[in-house]
């Protein structure tokens, strides 16, 4: 139109702020051309839904028949699932090391968080293993394996020297013994 | 028995690992150092500038110094040795040299005033010194005579070269030449004394030496020529005898026989009882002293004289007069006397009246003994001081040819105070504090206002009414400054911070937050108290008690801090004079000085020793126990109540002494009347050693830590026993093969000796210091001619026997004892440990080395589990390894530059901060500082960057908001979706 660089105008409105701000005048051919409003209203302003269509996929109902087998894999995944960590916290033992440091006292806490996180949640477990027929049996390992895992990480801690376990650690609470006689005196003066 | 044993360890120690472990003083916080050279024994104004501003003084304590006359600092200073052989015996001054005579005799010195540097230095020969001069001719002064007992010698003034040296003709066993004179005519004259015989005059000539005369006076009733002889005028030797109340006078240039002239005859009287003595004068040393004179006739009464042609004038009567002294400006000669300004009441009457009274200074011509118009200078007399008992002069000429003064009065009190007209004190120097001799640090009140409060509060209050009103005052009062600290603070933050002044005054003495402030109360020989202000070293109240005897044993203790509020603090100061044995109580208010409303018991029995207990009385002041030398015990304060509890305690209260004259250390046992009953005994033969000294653990020393933690993480309990005492004992015997040092560890309740270590081949002086579990003593040598140090300390093992409670009278199992010895570089002259509230920061060792560093050693070099082969296990524990030599290192000195000299004790206190620790050396000179052994662990650091601290706070906090409320925004519009 009046453009005196004979540029269109629905071109130098795709560019960045600063092109933006270096044109003098722009004319908007077509409403809701612009990316903003586009993207504001995208989806709800023109398009009106029939009554009844929702947008999310509706998930299948339809109950399939499955192997029984593969519910009992299924828990038992759950159930091993503590146990078949602790080679890897074997692992990563290994490699942090004794020192005390920021990593190993992380790993530590961790391994250590875990495992009690878990037995916490001891109910919710059971609640997922209920459908499987050898619940019991699986609750158990999972329990033992928790367990095993907070064992190692105490044996972490102690191994690291974090558990109270020496007397020096208790030097501090000592209190100084109360004294039963006043002695006192010194040179003839 | 313990020996040392010294094995080089293979491995240099990386001792840069351990560096970082070693506290250092903050630069930034200034310790406080105080110089002083001493009692002045001589002085002299420096006059050949007239502008000069320096005065120079030799003092007892063997130091020579300059000091500014506008502000009484020290210009320079030279610290001599201690003891004879650094004794200065004389002070010429010409010019712009000071010929000082040193160790009896033995050094002729001559110092350049200026600037404080050698000339030159001889050794004269032996022979004890009598007397110096300087000899002039033709006006000019060229020599230095020196009178010993057998010799005289002459030497040159400029490079100290002997002219000549002649013996002193000797006729009688008793001969002794006293004094040596020359009046500017080219001959010296040796003045001797048979004493109650005749006077012996030998006069030299300045050239060769050669006898020119000798003349034989029969003197019958003169002793010593220096206490009653002068030389005035022209060669006229006058004397003055308290016998026959006369004059002696004879012409050192004619052979005659003296003439007496009764004192009477002149109209004058002597008191009773008083030795007369002759001042006289001579300004300048190649001209003949001049022919004015004085003669003190009384303690107050001084007459000015003239010599003239061969007959005494009298000029003037000065009575009262408490100082005369000549001084000479250009061509002028004034004499300066002091009076107590209220002449009609003799100052020797009371004496508390006359220390509150001024005293008037006036100038006098010395020719006709007229007053100077326009002279008079007040000199107000401290309260707290001493009496006059110098007077020192600087005249000097004005522009109108007047002649001006300033003095310089030394007090009794070892004080210097420098007057200038009308009386304004231009500046005065406490030399007591030269010779501190026991000192205590006291916590200050928490405001100027309580400590008033106080005054209030120590009536007893009767009645339950008025005792709520007093509370309810009181209160209103700590409130009222409570709201004006509170305003002064936001008054003052307005202000730049160099605005706010910080003088500290008695009034506005306060406790900082960290208690690092403290009042240190210090002792002197001299006999007078001081209260100084830690931080700045004002001196805040000062007290001098007189009839102090010069051999008395001090002993201070804190009775009451100030922690009990409304009872003012405490303290109470033992002096015993070691003549006769009796002791007297001086009991006093730490803060303010002043002397304390309650009289304390007189003590008609010699006291042996003192005991602070632990016990305190409904005043909340502790109990002290005197013990006398029939063992019995008297208390102080000795109230219903505190015998009563003391009756309770008896059976649990000990105490030990320790005679060394008798090599005795006794336990005794008190009874519940008082009386004391011996409980063990042990002696220590004299003939083969002695007891140098006998040293417990401070009563208020915390250990917090019960045991040391091993490298497997168990625990090596360690004996801390509070009532152990080290014993050093020395031999008699000196030689270097046979001598030995002895460390006798004692319980001092039972008397069960816990452990004994004997240093072959060692000697003294033994330094040591006794505390937790251990005692590290310092010793010389004589095999290896070196210093070593050696530790040793007690562990009960890997149990404890008796967690709760510590009894010396159940302990079955005797300690484990481990020692180690190391080689220390340096001789040392003192040794203290740190100190801290609560015990928890590692213990540091105060090292005060004759050169006038404080070295502050950490402990862990002292530890006798330094293995000599390094574990796993030792380096889990932290030890260094065993090197025999214990290094010194500059970064370890806590005053850097600033020498302290002679250090003579080192005094350490806890402060607020766990790890701090304030340190005060005394010595010749006052130090003060704080020390961090382990580094300022509860402090943060100066650089602490608060602003970025709390503005990374503050913004992590609105960004929380923010995003808070964004978040809700966002689930809002979700919940729209």
């Amino acid at each position: 139109m009046a453009s005196p660089g004979g540029q269109g105008g629905g071109a130098l409105s795709t560019r960045g702020g600063c092109g933006v701000r270096r044109m003098k005048w722009a004319l908007e051919l077509s409403l809701g051309n612009t990316r903003s409003r586009s993207d504001r209203q995208g989806g709800q302003g023109d398009v009106v839904y029939p009554i009844g269509y929702s947008e999310k996929p509706v998930p299948d109902t339809s109950i399939q028949e499955t192997d029984k087998n593969l519910v009992e894999k299924r828990c038992w995944d759950v159930a091993l699932g503590p146990l078949k960590q602790i080679p890897m916290n074997l692992f990563i033992m290994y490699m942090s090391g004794n020192t005390i440091s920021i990593f190993p006292i992380m790993m530590v806490c961790m391994m250590a968080w875990r495992p009690i996180q878990a037995l916490m949640s001891m109910s919710a477990t059971f609640k997922l293993l209920e459908s499987s027929s050898q619940q019991w049996l699986q609750g158990l390992v999972y329990l033992v394996g928790n367990l095993l895992g907070s064992a190692l990480a105490i044996y972490k801690c102690q191994s690291m020297g974090l558990l109270p376990t020496h007397s020096s650690d208790w030097l501090a609470f000592i209190e100084p013994p109360q004294r039963m006689e006043i002695m006192g005196g010194g040179m003839v003066l | 028995m313990a020996c040392c044993s010294f094995s080089v360890s293979s491995k240099a120690i990386k001792v840069n690992i351990y560096q970082s472990l070693v506290g250092q003083v903050d630069p930034k916080e200034t310790p406080m150092r105080q110089q002083y050279v001493g009692k002045v024994r001589f002085a002299h104004f420096d006059m050949h500038v007239q502008s000069s501003k320096k005065v120079l003084v030799a003092t007892e304590k063997n130091v020579f110094a300059s000091l500014n006359t506008r502000t009484g600092e020290v210009y320079w200073r030279h610290v001599d040795k201690t003891g004879p052989e650094g004794n200065i015996d004389a002070l010429l001054m010409h010019g712009q040299d000071a010929v000082l005579v040193v160790g009896n005799g033995r050094l002729l010195r001559s110092w350049d005033i200026n600037i404080g540097g050698l000339n030159w230095e001889i050794v004269l020969d032996s022979g004890s010194f009598q007397s110096a001069c300087f000899v002039g001719q033709q006006d000019s002064v060229k020599y230095v005579a020196v009178l010993k007992k057998s010799a005289v010698s002459l030497h040159y003034l400029s490079n100290g070269h002997q002219k000549w040296v002649e013996n002193l003709p000797e006729r009688y066993v008793i001969h002794r030449y006293q004094a040596v004179y020359s009046g500017g005519n080219g001959e010296v004259y040796t003045l001797g004394v048979v004493p109650h015989s005749h006077i012996t005059i030998v006069a030299y000539s300045v050239e060769d030496g050669e006898i020119i005369k000798q003349i034989s006076v029969d003197a019958p009733w003169l002793s010593n020529i220096q206490a009653s002889c002068a030389v005035v005028g022209q060669g006229m030797l006058i004397c003055a005898d308290p016998a026959t109340v006369s004059l002696y006078m004879l012409d050192l240039n004619v052979q005659s026989q003296m003439t007496q002239i009764p004192l009477q005859s002149l109209g004058l009287e002597v008191s009773p009882g008083f030795q007369p003595t002759v001042v006289s004068t001579q300004p300048n040393p190649a001209r003949p002293p001049h022919s004015e004179f004085f003669v003190q006739l009384g303690p107050d009464h001084y007459q000015l004289l003239q010599l003239n042609n061969g007959q005494i004038v009298a000029l003037r009567d000065f009575k009262p007069a408490m100082l005369v002294s000549f001084a000479t400006t250009g061509e002028k000669t004034v004499a300066a006397v002091m009076a107590p300004k209220n002449k009609t009441v003799s100052y020797f009457e009371d004496t508390h009246s006359f220390l509150s009274r001024a005293c008037s200074l006036n100038l006098f011509s010395a020719e006709s003994g007229r007053r100077l118009l326009d002279t008079t200078l007040i000199f107000n007399m401290d309260p707290n001081g001493g009496k006059p008992e110098k007077l020192y002069v600087q005249a000097f000429l004005k522009k109108d040819d007047s002649v001006g003064y300033r003095v310089m009065v030394q007090t009794e009190d070892h004080t210097l105070t420098f007057i200038q007209q009308p009386g304004r004190v231009m500046w005065t120097r406490e030399e007591a504090l030269s010779d501190v001799v026991t000192m205590e640090m006291v916590d200050l009140p928490l405001t100027g206002t309580q400590a008033e409060l106080e005054g209030e509060f120590g009536k007893k209050a009767d009645g339950l009414l008025s005792m709520v009103l007093k509370r309810l005052s009181s209160q209103l009062i700590l409130l009222q400054a409570w709201i004006a600290h509170l305003w002064k603070l936001f008054y003052d933050a307005r202000k730049p911070r160099s605005q706010v002044k910080n003088d500290v005054t008695i009034e506005n003495l306060s406790r900082d937050e960290f208690n690092l402030q403290k009042m240190m109360v210090m002792v002197t020989a001299s006999g007078k108290l001081f209260g100084i202000d830690s931080k700045t070293g004002t001196i805040l109240w000062r007290h001098y008690l007189d009839n102090i005897p010069s051999n008395a044993a001090f002993k201070l203790m804190v009775q009451r801090t100030t922690a009990h509020f409304p009872h003012p603090p405490q303290c109470t100061l033992l002096i015993k004079d070691k003549d006769t044995g009796l002791a007297t109580l001086h009991v006093f208010n730490p803060i303010f000085g002043r002397k304390s409303h309650i009289t304390p018991p007189a003590l008609p029995q010699p006291i042996l020793q003192s005991l602070l207990l632990p016990l305190m009385d409904q005043d909340y002041a502790k109990v002290l126990l005197l013990v006398d030398d029939q063992y019995k015990v008297s208390a102080f304060p000795s109230t219903k109540n505190v015998l009563q509890q003391l009756q309770e305690m008896a059976s649990s209260i000990f105490f030990y002494l320790v005679d060394s004259s008798q090599g005795r250390l006794s336990g005794y046992r008190l009874r519940t009347d008082l009386s004391t009953e011996m409980i063990w005994e042990v002696i220590i033969p004299t003939e083969v050693q002695r007891i140098v000294s006998v040293k417990g653990k401070r009563p208020n020393e915390h250990v917090h830590s019960q045991g040391r933690v091993m490298g497997d993480r168990s625990v090596l309990y360690k004996y801390l026993n509070p009532n152990l005492l080290a014993v050093v004992t020395e031999s008699t015997d000196l030689h270097q093969e046979r001598s030995f040092v002895g460390i006798l560890l004692i319980d001092g309740v039972t008397g069960r000796i816990i452990h004994e270590a004997v240093q072959r081949k060692a000697r003294g002086p033994v330094h040591l210091v006794h505390s937790e579990n251990w005692v590290v003593y310092e010793y010389w040598s004589t095999k290896s001619r070196r210093n070593e140090f050696s530790v040793l300390e007690l562990y009960e093992g890997m149990e404890l026997y008796n967690s709760t409670v510590f009894s010396s009278l159940d302990r079955p199992h005797p300690p484990q004892v481990l020692q180690q010895s190391y080689i220390f570089p340096s001789s040392i002259s003192t040794l203290e440990a740190t100190l801290t509230e609560k015990g928890i920061t590692s213990r540091h060792l105060l090292v005060g080395l004759p050169s006038g560093a404080i070295l502050s050693l950490p402990k862990m070099f002292l530890d006798p589990r330094r293995p000599e082969i390094v574990s796993e296990q030792s380096r889990e524990e932290n030890l260094i390894p065993y090197s025999p030599e214990m290094p010194i290192r500059t970064e370890w000195f806590i005053n850097y530059n600033q020498t302290v000299s002679r250090v003579r004790g080192i005094y350490t206190a806890p402060s607020g901060l766990e790890s701090t620790c304030l340190v005060v050396a005394y010595g010749l000179d006052i130090y003060q500082t704080r020390v961090y052994p382990s580094k300022q662990f509860d402090v943060l650091k100066d650089d602490y960057d608060y602003m970025l601290i709390s503005s990374v706070l503050f913004a992590l906090f609105f960004a929380t908001m923010i995003s808070k409320r964004l978040a809700e925004v966002k689930l809002l519009n979700r919940a729209w979706r």
